[in-house]
C-alpha cells in the first residue's frame, strides 16, 4: 500500500524536480552541513592565521608563565613549561586536519582503484584483491595502526601512512560494491550495446556514480583518522614532543588534571568539535543526495 | 452530480472531497473536489494516469493516506459512517468489517514472517465476534472460495511461498472474509500476468455478485473497465471529468479527455491500420494553482472560456456526467483526421510482384536454435545447483523494414531473447547472425540514462565510443536525431530527470538510433509509460520503420499493441516459440491452445464486446521454469491436452505458407 502511495506522492503529474539535480546535488548545501560548515570553517581560519595571531610560539617556553588560567593573553590557559595550550592547540588542529585528510584523500583514490578493479572485472582478481583486504579488516583499526606505526616508525608521514593503511580495506569494499550494484544498471547495458568499451564504461558510467557516497564515508574517514591520530600520539606512538598534536597535548596534560584541567581539556573539546562537524557534513552529504532518508 | 437512488441502497457517498499532500516542494493537491455515489452491488471503476489522484481518492475513502498526505474537505458516507471525521479507534472498525481493501502488489501487503493463518484469523475473529476455531473455519472458507487449492495446507504457508497470483487471490480473501459492504481494490491486477489477471478479474466479478458488495476499483487498463464495471469514472488532474455507465462511456465519451484515451488505444477489431490518436502534452503540475479547465492546454476543442473558467459537471444523459464546456467533447473532425498506415510487409510478401517479393527476402536477422541456461548455485555448497531452462531452443528471422512482435507472459525468456540479440548474453547454444547491427529501447527509459549525463552526451555516447567523426559533426548528428523523434533541442541540456516519461523514451529511441542499426530491439519499450503518452511513442515508432527502413524486434505483454505494430509476431511459452506468423492471422485464428488463451485473456476497450465473450480462462500457472518439460511445457494447463502431449513434445513446423506452431493438434 504504501508503494502506491508513495508513487502518488512522488508523480503528481509532471513537473521539474527541486531536488538532487545530479551533479550540482553537492551545492545545495542543507542545515546539517551549514553546521559542520559552521564550525569547521572558523577552526580553518583560525588554524591557518594562526602566525598571525598575537600569540607566543607553540614551542615557546615561559618559566615564569607556568599552568596559568585561560586568560586574554592566554585564552586557553598555559602548561607546565608556560608554553600557551591555545597556540599549540591550533598548530595541533594543522597535524590533525592534515591527517585527518591525507587520509581520506589517499584512501578515497586507492579505494576507487582497487575496488573498481575487484567489482568490475570479478573473478581472480576480484579474489586476490578481496582476501587481501579481509584480512586486514580482521583486524580492529586502531590497533592495526599501532602495530604497523610500530613498523613504519614515528613522526607526521608515518602515522599517516599507518593510518591510510587501516582505513584503504573499508574504502575498497565499500566501493567494490558499488560497482556491483551499478554494474547490472541497464545504462550499462547500454553503453555495452553500443559497443562502449571497458575502460570508457568505467570512467563514464560506473565511477562518477560512485564518488557521492564515497564522499560520505571520506569525511567519516577524515574524522576517524583524526581520532586515531590524536590516540596514537597520546599513546606516545604518534607525532614525538615537543612537536605539538592533540593527542600529545592531552597526554602532557593528563598529569595535571586537578590543577590545570584546561591544558588536556582545551584541546580535547577541539577534536570533539572537529569530529562532531565532519560527522554532521558527512549525514549532509547523505540527506543531500538522497532526500528521502531524511524521514 | 449525486442522484438518488429509488429503491436500491446507497454503499458509498463521496461528496466534494479535497485530498492534499504536504510536500517539501509545495501542496500537491491530488484530490480536487470529487463527488460520486455508489449503490449496492455497483462496480465503480476509476481510470486515469499517474498523478491524476486516483490512489489518493480511493485511499482518502479508508483515511489509509500516507503521512504528508491530508482529507481538506469534503464529505465520505460508507453506510452512514462519516468517514472524515471519525475518530481513528471507529475508522478501524469499519476497515476490514465495512471495507475491504485489496493493494497492487501482493507481496508488500502481506506480512512475509507471519503466516497467513495469523494475517487472516485475528480480524475475522475481531469483526465477526467469533472464536478462533469458527475464524478459522471461516478463514478456509474464503480460500477454497477463491480458487486456493488445499486452503487447510494453505493457511498454515508464508506469504513467500506462494506465487504472485495465489497471493494476490489471498489478498482478496481476507478483504472479502469479514463481509464488507465495500471493496476498495487499487490496481490489484497491475503486479500479474495477463492469464492471472484475468483470473483474478473474473473472481472478483463474482464474488461481488454474490455477496452483493459494492466494489471500487482503480485501475488505468481500459481493457478492465469494459470486462469488468458498471460504472466508470475519469479522473484528471485531481477531479472526475467523466462518469457515467460504463457502455454509454465508451460508446459515447463526452470527455475530450475520454475520448483521446479510447481513441489512442488500438483497435482490436479493426484490420486496417490507422495511425493511433494521441494526446498531445502532459498532466499539469499538481502544484501550481490550475485556472480554468487542467486539461485545455492538451485539448483539441479548446475555447476561450476553457482557460480562464472550470466547468462545472452536467448532464450528458441517463446518469452521465461530463465536465468539459463543448457538449459533445472533441468535434468528429479532429477525431477522424487520422492517416493511412502503409501496407504491411507480409502482405507485401504475397504480393504477385516477384521484383518487390524479392526485395524483402533478405533476412536481417536469424536465430537459429537458440539455448540459455542459467545455473543458480545456493549458498549452501551441499545443495545442487539449479538450471533455468530461459530460452529453450529458439529459432527466430527478421527480414528488412519488418517488425517482429514477441510476446509471452514474464518468465518466458522474451527478455533473454532481446538480450542475447544484443550480446548482452552469450548463448549457451544456437547462433544468431545480425546483417548490420543491433540497437536496444528499454523498457524503463529512466534507469537507461547515466543520471550524470546530459540528454546530449547520452544521445552523443555512441557516437563517441565508436569513434565517428569530429566533434561538431556529432554535434550536428545529435540535434538532426532530436528532430527526428520530435524533441526540442532546448532538451539536449537538460538531465534525465526533468523529462518526462514520453520524453526519456524518445531520447532513448534517439540514441537507438544514432549508429544506424538495421535492426531495434524494443523491451516493453510502452509499459512504463502513461496511456496517453502511449500512443506519442507507438506512432513515432511507426513512423520511423516507414522512414527509415529499419525493422524492429517489439517485446511486450500489450497484445494490442503488439499486434497494432508488428508484421509477423511469436508467442513465447516457457523459453519456447509455440506459434509464428503474420500478426492478422495470429489474432484472427489462433492456432496453439495458449495463443488461444492469451487472446481471450486480454480485455478489449469495448463493454459491448466483452459482454458478448465467452470467456474460458486457462487454468492453473505457469510450471516451474528449473524442471525441463518432457512433453508439450503447455501440457499441465492446456484445456486440450492428450496424452500424446505429455510425453512427446511437439516442435514448431510449417502449418501454412506463411504460419508455424508447435502443437500435436493444431487445426
Amino acid at each position: 500500500m504504501s508503494k502506491t502511495l508513495l508513487a502518488t506522492i512522488k508523480t503528481p503529474g509532471f513537473h521539474f524536480p527541486t531536488i538532487s539535480l545530479p551533479g550540482k546535488s553537492l551545492l545545495n548545501i542543507n542545515k546539517k552541513m551549514r553546521i559542520a560548515l559552521l564550525i569547521l570553517v572558523p577552526i580553518l581560519l583560525l588554524t591557518a592565521f594562526s602566525s598571525w595571531l598575537p600569540l607566543p610560539g607553540p614551542l615557546q617556553t615561559n618559566l615564569r608563565a607556568i599552568m596559568q588560567w585561560p586568560s586574554l593573553a592566554h585564552p586557553f590557559g598555559t602548561d607546565r613549561m608556560g608554553r600557551d595550550v591555545l597556540s599549540r592547540t591550533l598548530s595541533g588542529v594543522q597535524v590533525s586536519l592534515l591527517v585527518g585528510f591525507s587520509v581520506a584523500l589517499i584512501s578515497t583514490c586507492f579505494g576507487i582503484v582497487l575496488g573498481t578493479v575487484a567489482g568490475f572485472f570479478g573473478k581472480f582478481i576480484d579474489r586476490a584483491i578481496m582476501s587481501v583486504v579481509d584480512i586486514f579488516l580482521a583486524f580492529p583499526s586502531l590497533l592495526l595502526a599501532i602495530g604497523l606505526v610500530s613498523v613504519v616508525g614515528t613522526g607526521l608521514w608515518p602515522v599517516i601512512v599507518a593510518i591510510t593503511l587501516a582505513d584503504v580495506p573499508r574504502f575498497i569494499r565499500l566501493q567494490r560494491s558499488l560497482v556491483l550494484s551499478l554494474r547490472s544498471r541497464a545504462y550499462i547495458d547500454a553503453a555495452r550495446t553500443v559497443k562502449a568499451s571497458q575502460w570508457w564504461i568505467m570512467r563514464r558510467h560506473i565511477v562518477p556514480n560512485t564518488i557521492a557516497p564515497l564522499l560520505v564515508t571520506a569525511s567519516i574517514a577524515a574524522a576517524h583518522a583524526i581520532l586515531v591520530e590524536a590516540s596514537l600520539s597520546f599513546l606516545g606512538l604518534g607525532i614525538m614532543p615537543p612537536a605539538p598534536s592533540l593527542g600529545n597535548i592531552i597526554r602532557d596534560g593528563q598529569t595535571y588534571l586537578e590543577q590545570a584541567w584546561w591544558i588536556s581539556t582545551m584541546p580535547g573539546l577541539v577534536i570533539l568539535l572537529i569530529a562532531l562537524s565532519l560527522h554532521f557534513l558527512s549525514d549532509g552529504i547523505r540527506e543531500a543526495l538522497d532526500p528521502r532518508a531524511r524521514k | 452530480m449525486t442522484f438518488m437512488p429509488v429503491d436500491t441502497e446507497t454503499v458509498l457517498r463521496v461528496q466534494d472531497l479535497h485530498t492534499h499532500f504536504f510536500t517539501d516542494t509545495g501542496i500537491v493537491k491530488a484530490v480536487n473536489g470529487v463527488s460520486f455515489d455508489l449503490l449496492r452491488g455497483e462496480r465503480v471503476a476509476i481510470v486515469g494516469e499517474s498523478g491524476s489522484g486516483k490512489s489518493a481518492m480511493a485511499m482518502s475513502l479508508i483515511r489509509l493516506l500516507a503521512f504528508p498526505g491530508k482529507i481538506v474537505s469534503g464529505r465520505i458516507d460508507v453506510a452512514g459512517n462519516e468517514v472524515a471525521s471519525l475518530p481513528e479507534s471507529e475508522l478501524n472498525k469499519i476497515r476490514g468489517s465495512l471495507v475491504g481493501t485489496v493493494f497492487q502488489d501482493p507481496m508488500s501487503s502481506l506480512d512475509p514472517v507471519m503466516r497467513v493463518s495469523d494475517q487472516m484469523i485475528p480480524p475475522v475473529m475481531r469483526h465477526l465476534e467469533v472464536s478462533h476455531k469458527e475464524g478459522e473455519a471461516i478463514a478456509e472458507r474464503w480460500l477454497g472460495r477463491v480458487g486456493i487449492p488445499d486452503a487447510k495446507l494453505t493457511i498454515r504457508a508464508y506469504p513467500f511461498e506462494m506465487s504472485g497470483g495465489m497471493r494476490q487471490r489471498v489478498m482478496i480473501a481476507m478483504a472479502l472474509s469479514c463481509n464488507p459492504r465495500l471493496i476498495i481494490a487499487d490496481e490489484p491486477t497491475t503486479a500479474l500476468d495477463v492469464t492471472i489477471q484475468a483470473q483474478i478479474v473474473e473472481l472478483l466479478k463474482d464474488l461481488t455478485a454474490e455477496t452483493g458488495a459494492s466494489m471500487l476499483f482503480v485501475t488505468h487498463d481500459l481493457g478492465l473497465v469494459a470486462r469488468f464495471a458498471h460504472k466508470v469514472g475519469v479522473m484528471y488532474a485531481g477531479k472526475l471529468v467523466e462518469l457515467g455507465p460504463a457502455a454509454d462511456v465508451f460508446a459515447q465519451p463526452r470527455h475530450p479527455y475520454t475520448q483521446g484515451l479510447l481513441r489512442s488505444i488500438p483497435d482490436a477489431a479493426d484490420g486496417t491500420r490507422k495511425r493511433l490518436f494521441q494526446i498531445p502534452g502532459f498532466p499539469p503540475d499538481m502544484r501550481l494553482p490550475i485556472v480554468g479547465c487542467a486539461f485545455a492546454d492538451r485539448c483539441a476543442a479548446v475555447r476561450d472560456i476553457c482557460r480562464t473558467e472550470a466547468p462545472e459537471s452536467t448532464y450528458r444523459g441517463v446518469n452521465h456526467f461530463a465536465s468539459c464546456w463543448a457538449p459533445t467533447g472533441l468535434d468528429q473532425s479532429v477525431v477522424e483526421r487520422q492517416v493511412k498506415m502503409p501496407e504491411r510487409i507480409v502482405e507485401a510478401e504475397l504480393s504477385p510482384d516477384p521484383v518487390r517479393a524479392d526485395a524483402l527476402r533478405s533476412d536481417v536477422l536469424e536465430m537459429n536454435n537458440i539455448h540459455k541456461h542459467f545455473v543458480r548455485r545456493s549458498i549452501l555448497p551441499w545443495t545442487e545447483a539449479k538450471t533455468v531452462h530461459a530460452v529453450n531452443g529458439v529459432s527466430l528471422r527478421v527480414k528488412r523494414g519488418e517488425t517482429l512482435g514477441i510476446v509471452g507472459e514474464s518468465g518466458c525468456g522474451k527478455s533473454t531473447v532481446a538480450r542475447l540479440l544484443l550480446g548482452l548474453e552469450e548463448p549457451t547454444a544456437g547462433e544468431i547472425f545480425i546483417n548490420g547491427s543491433a540497437q536496444m529501447v528499454f523498457q524503463d527509459p529512466y534507469s537507461s540514462f547515466n543520471p550524470k549525463m546530459k540528454i546530449f552526451d547520452i544521445i552523443e555516447e555512441p557516437l563517441v565510443v565508436n569513434g565517428q567523426s569530429s566533434r561538431t559533426e556529432r554535434a550536428d548528428k545529435v540535434c538532426s536525431l532530436v528532430s527526428q523523434v520530435g524533441l526540442d533541442q532546448s532538451f539536449l541540456g537538460r538531465y534525465p530527470n526533468q523529462l518526462s516519461g514520453g520524453q526519456r523514451q524518445r531520447v532513448a529511441i534517439a540514441r537507438a538510433l544514432a549508429l544506424d542499426p538495421s535492426v531495434v530491439v524494443a523491451d516493453e519499450p510502452t509499459s512504463a509509460l502513461d496511456v496517453s503518452v502511449r500512443a506519442q511513442i507507438v506512432n513515432l515508432l511507426c513512423d520511423l520503420k516507414d522512414e527509415l527502413g529499419i525493422s524492429f524486434v517489439f517485446i511486450s505483454h500489450d497484445l494490442l499493441t503488439v499486434r497494432y505494430i508488428s508484421d509477423r509476431i511469436a508467442v513465447m511459452y516457457l523459453g519456447e516459440v509455440v506459434e509464428y506468423g503474420p500478426a492478422a492471422q495470429i489474432f484472427d485464428d489462433p492456432l496453439h491452445p495458449y495463443t488461444r488463451a492469451l487472446l481471450l485473456a486480454i480485455p478489449t476497450p469495448d463493454p459491448v464486446r466483452e459482454a458478448a465473450r465467452k470467456i474460458e480462462l486457462v487454468t492453473g500457472e505457469l510450471p516451474s521454469p528449473f524442471v525441463l518439460q518432457k512433453g508439450c511445457a503447455f501440457a499441465s494447463r492446456c484445456p486440450k491436452v492428450a496424452d500424446r502431449c505429455r510425453t512427446e513434445k511437439p516442435v514448431l513446423r510449417n502449418f501454412s505458407r506463411q504460419r508455424e506452431t508447435a502443437c500435436h493438434y493444431a487445426a
